[in-house]
C-alpha cells in the first residue's frame, strides 16, 4: 500500500509531517506493508496509486505558489474523491479546493473548483484558538489548534460542529469540509497524533476492510488526548 | 501641563509598582490613556537602538547594555522585559525629566516583533537590530512570514538596520536599502550543507519562492543561502564570527577579537555578535567590547546551575512553542562528554495565556539525544504523554526514557546516587516548578 505526503516541504507548518508518520505507523502496526512517498512542486503524482493522501498548511504566500502547481491535479483529484479515495487536508490547504481565494490586497486567485466555496483573507489579525470539534462520524470530539487569517463562505458539507474554537467564517458554528472521504479542516499541526480516535477512523477507511486496525499501541496518545480534552473543556467558551 | 502631569503619574506608578513588585507595563498604559501622543512629545536621545526578532532579544539587549554602561554611557533600557508599547512608554517616561527629556545617552528598546509597528509609529529608532525569524509561538504569531510582514510595517526609511545576513527572511528587510549593517557567521567547522532539523524553512526563496541552495548551514535555515532562480543571496557581512570552537568555548569576531563563551552555544554566539555590532556602531572600541563580552554571564536567569543531593546540573531555559530554542539546548546537553541525564518539563505551554497546543514538540529534533553522552531522559509535567508519544517517534531506546506527570516525582527520580550531570530543559512558564523543589 502506498500513502502520499503531497507538498511535504512547503505545506508543513508546525509538525504536520507527523500526520503521515502516524498513518504509516498505524498501518505497519496493523500488519499492512506501507510505503510513504513525499513529493512537492514540480513533481507528478499518480493520485490513484495512493490509499491515503495528506496535504498540510502553509503560509499565505506558499499556499498561492502551491495552488498553481496543484491545478494540474484537478481532474485526477476529482475522480480520486468521487471514487472514495481518502484524503486529509489541514490548515489552509483545503482552501485550494474552492472557487476563489481573495488575498488581503484584494488580488483574486482561482481555486481548482472541486467545489464552489470562496475564501477571503485579511492581514490584520491572526485568528487563532484552541479547538474542540464534534464530527458526526466520530464518537469522540476532535481537539487541536486553529491558526488562520481567512474566512470561507459557501461550504454546505462541513466536517464538524464547533464546540470551542473557530468556524469556517465569523460566528459560524461549522468547521471544515467533508466530501466523500475527503476531510478538510483548519486544525493545524499533527492532528492524527493528537486525535487517536480520528486516526483509527481514517485508517479504517484507508484499509477498507482488508485489515484489522490495531490501536493497542496508542496508550500515550489516548492519555494525551484525554488531558488536552479536559484542559480545553475547563476553558470552553461558546462560539 | 498635560505632559508634566502624565510624566509625574507614570513615574509615581512606576515607583509604587517597583516597591510592590508589579510589572512595568501598567504605568505606560495609563500614561498613554491620559496622553495618547505622549511618545511624540518627549525629547529622545541621539541614539535610539531597537532590537526585535524571534529569539535572542532579551539576551542581546542585556549584553548591549552591559557593554555600553561599562564604557561610560548612560543607557535607559527595558530590563524588566515589558516590550510592547506600554512597557516602552514606562521606560521612556521613567527615564525622562519632568519636561519630557530622556536623560540617558542611549535609549535601548527590546521590542516585541508583532507590536513593533505600534511602538515605532511614535519613536523612530536610529538603529534597528533584527536577530532572526523562527517558528515561534504559533498560537499567537501565525508563522514567520506573518511576523515579517508585521515587522516591515515598523521600519522607517531613515533608520539604520542591523540585520542577520544568515537569515534569508530577515535579510529581505535590507533589499533596496543602503543604510544596513550586516552581521553573520563565516563558514564554520560545525556547519552542514543539508538541513539537520526536523523541518526546513530554507527550501524556498522568501523573495521569489523558487528553490534556494545553501553552501553552508550553521543551523536550521541560518547559513549561506543563494536562490538559484532570482539570485537573492546572503549579503557580505560588516561584522562576522570568523571562527568558533565550542569545545574550548571560544569565538572570534572579525578575525581578531577573541571572546570566551560563558554559554557554549552557537545561539549565544549570534547574540554576542549582535551586541558587538551595536556597541561598535555606537563608537565603543572593539577591543574593549570583546573584553566586556568575554565570559559574560547573563543575569536574566535563563541559565541556572543547581545541585540535587550530590548531583550537579544546569537548567536551560528554552521556549515552549519554539523548536529552535529547544534544538539549541538539546545540542548543548548532547555534547556533554562526561555523560548526562536530560529532563524535560512541559506543564503549562505559556505563562501569559492558555493553550493546550503541543504541535511544536514535533518540530524539535529530539533525535540529537540518541547518543552515548545521554543516559536517562526524564519526561514530566501535564503534557508528559505528548512528550512520550513524540519520543516514540525517535530512535531513542525506550529503556532510556522515564515518564512522570508529577514534576516532584521526576525530581525524586533524579535525586539518586547516579553520577551523571543533569540538564533540565524547560520554559519560563515551568522552570519555577522545578527550581522551587531544590
Amino acid at each position: 500500500m502506498k500513502i502520499l505526503h503531497l507538498y511535504y516541504d512547503i505545506m508543513n507548518l508546525y509538525g504536520e509531517y507527523a500526520n503521515i508518520s502516524a498513518m504509516d505507523r498505524i498501518l505497519q502496526k496493523s500488519g499492512v506493508e506501507c510505503q510513504t512517498d513525499r513529493i512537492s512542486i514540480g513533481d507528478n503524482a499518480e493520485l490513484s496509486d495512493y490509499a491515503f493522501i495528506y496535504v498540510g498548511s502553509g503560509t499565505e504566500k506558499n499556499q498561492k505558489v502551491v495552488l498553481e502547481d496543484f491545478r494540474k491535479y484537478t481532474v485526477t483529484l476529482k475522480s480520486y474523491i468521487d471514487n472514495g479515495g481518502v484524503i486529509l487536508m489541514t490548515g489552509n490547504s483545503f482552501e485550494m479546493l474552492g472557487e476563489k481565494i481573495t488575498d488581503a490586497s484584494g488580488a483574486e486567485f482561482d481555486g481548482i473548483g472541486i467545489t464552489d466555496f470562496t475564501v477571503r483573507e485579511q492581514n490584520k489579525i491572526r485568528t487563532t484558538s484552541d479547538a474542540i470539534l464534534k464530527a458526526d462520524f466520530l464518537d469522540r470530539e476532535l481537539v487541536g489548534f486553529i491558526n488562520k487569517c481567512s474566512e470561507i463562505f459557501g461550504i454546505d458539507t462541513p466536517m464538524s460542529e464547533v464546540l470551542m474554537g473557530l468556524g469556517n467564517k465569523k460566528d459560524d458554528d461549522r468547521e471544515g469540509i467533508r466530501i466523500n472521504n475527503l476531510f478538510g479542516t483548519h486544525l493545524t499541526g499533527p492532528i492524527l497524533i493528537k486525535n487517536p480516535y480520528f486516526l483509527e477512523y481514517i485508517a479504517n477507511l484507508v484499509v477498507s476492510g482488508k485489515a484489522d486496525i490495531n490501536t493497542k499501541y496508542l496508550g500515550f496518545e489516548k492519555s494525551g488526548y484525554e488531558v488536552t480534552l479536559s484542559e480545553l473543556n475547563k476553558r470552553k467558551t461558546t462560539v | 501641563m498635560k505632559l508634566f502631569l502624565t510624566i509625574l503619574i507614570c513615574k509615581l506608578l512606576h515607583f509604587v509598582g517597583k516597591l510592590i513588585g508589579k510589572g512595568s507595563s501598567l504605568p505606560g498604559k495609563i500614561a498613554l490613556r491620559l496622553c495618547p501622543d505622549i511618545l511624540d512629545r518627549v525629547r529622545l536621545p541621539e541614539y535610539i537602538i531597537a532590537v526585535t526578532g524571534s529569539n535572542g532579544k532579551t539576551s542581546t539587549v542585556e549584553m548591549i547594555a552591559h557593554v555600553l554602561t561599562g564604557n561610560g554611557k548612560s543607557v535607559a533600557w527595558n530590563k524588566e522585559g515589558s516590550n510592547q508599547i506600554e512597557g516602552v512608554t514606562t521606560l521612556v517616561l521613567a527615564n525622562s525629566t519632568m519636561t519630557g527629556k530622556v536623560k540617558s545617552d542611549i535609549l535601548l528598546i527590546e521590542s516585541d516583533e508583532r507590536f513593533a509597528r505600534y511602538t515605532f509609529k511614535h519613536i523612530t529608532p536610529t538603529h534597528y537590530v533584527i536577530t532572526n525569524l523562527y517558528r515561534d509561538q504559533l498560537t499567537r504569531n501565525g508563522h514567520p512570514e506573518w511576523v515579517a510582514d508585521a515587522i516591515s510595517e515598523s521600519i522607517k526609511d531613515d533608520t539604520t538596520l542591523i540585520l542577520n545576513a544568515d537569515d534569508p527572511l530577515v535579510s529581505l528587510f535590507g533589499e533596496g536599502r543602503d543604510n544596513v549593517i550586516w552581521f553573520g557567521a563565516d563558514k564554520l567547522d560545525s556547519d552542514t550543507v543539508e538541513c539537520t532539523g526536523k523541518y526546513d524553512d530554507g527550501v524556498y526563496c522568501p523573495k521569489c519562492k523558487k528553490f534556494m541552495r545553501y553552501s553552508s548551514r550553521h543551523y536550521a535555515h541560518i547559513g549561506h543561502f543563494k536562490c538559484i532562480s532570482c539570485g537573492y543571496e546572503r549579503h557580505d557581512t560588516d561584522y562576522a564570527v570568523t571562527s568558533v570552537d565550542l569545545e574550548k568555548g571560544l569565538s572570534v569576531i572579525n578575525g581578531k577579537y577573541n571572546i570566551s563563551l560563558a554559554l557554549k552555544s552557537l545561539y549565544n554566539i549570534y547574540n554576542i555578535l549582535a551586541a558587538f555590532t551595536v556597541s561598535s556602531v555606537v563608537g565603543i572600541d572593539d577591543e574593549e567590547i570583546a573584553e566586556n563580552l568575554s565570559d559574560y554571564v547573563m543575569k536574566n536567569g535563563r541559565v541556572v546551575n543547581f545541585t540535587i543531593g550530590k548531583r550537579h546540573g544546569t537548567l536551560l531555559t528554552a521556549k515552549h512553542e519554539n523548536s529552535i530554542s529547544y534544538d539549541q539546548s538539546i545540542k548543548l546537553a548532547a555534547s556533554e562528554k562526561g555523560g548526562c541525564d536530560v529532563m524535560f518539563i512541559v506543564d503549562a505551554v505559556s505563562r501569559k495565556y492558555f493553550t493546550s497546543d503541543v504541535s511544536w514538540l514535533w518540530d524539535i529534533n529530539f533525535d540529537m539525544l540518541n547518543c552515548e553522552n545521554v543516559h536517562k531522559i526524564v519526561l514530566s509535567g501535564k503534557y508528559c504523554n505528548d512528550l512520550a508519544v513524540r519520543f516514540s517517534y525517535t530512535d531513542i531506546p525506550e529503556e532510556k526514557i522515564k515518564i512522570f506527570d508529577d514534576i516532584k516525582k521526576a525530581y525524586d527520580f533524579l535525586n539518586s546516587d547516579r553520577e551523571e550531570y543533569i540538564y533540565t530543559i524547560t520554559c519560563f512558564s515551568d522552570k519555577n516548578k522545578f527550581l522551587t523543589l531544590l
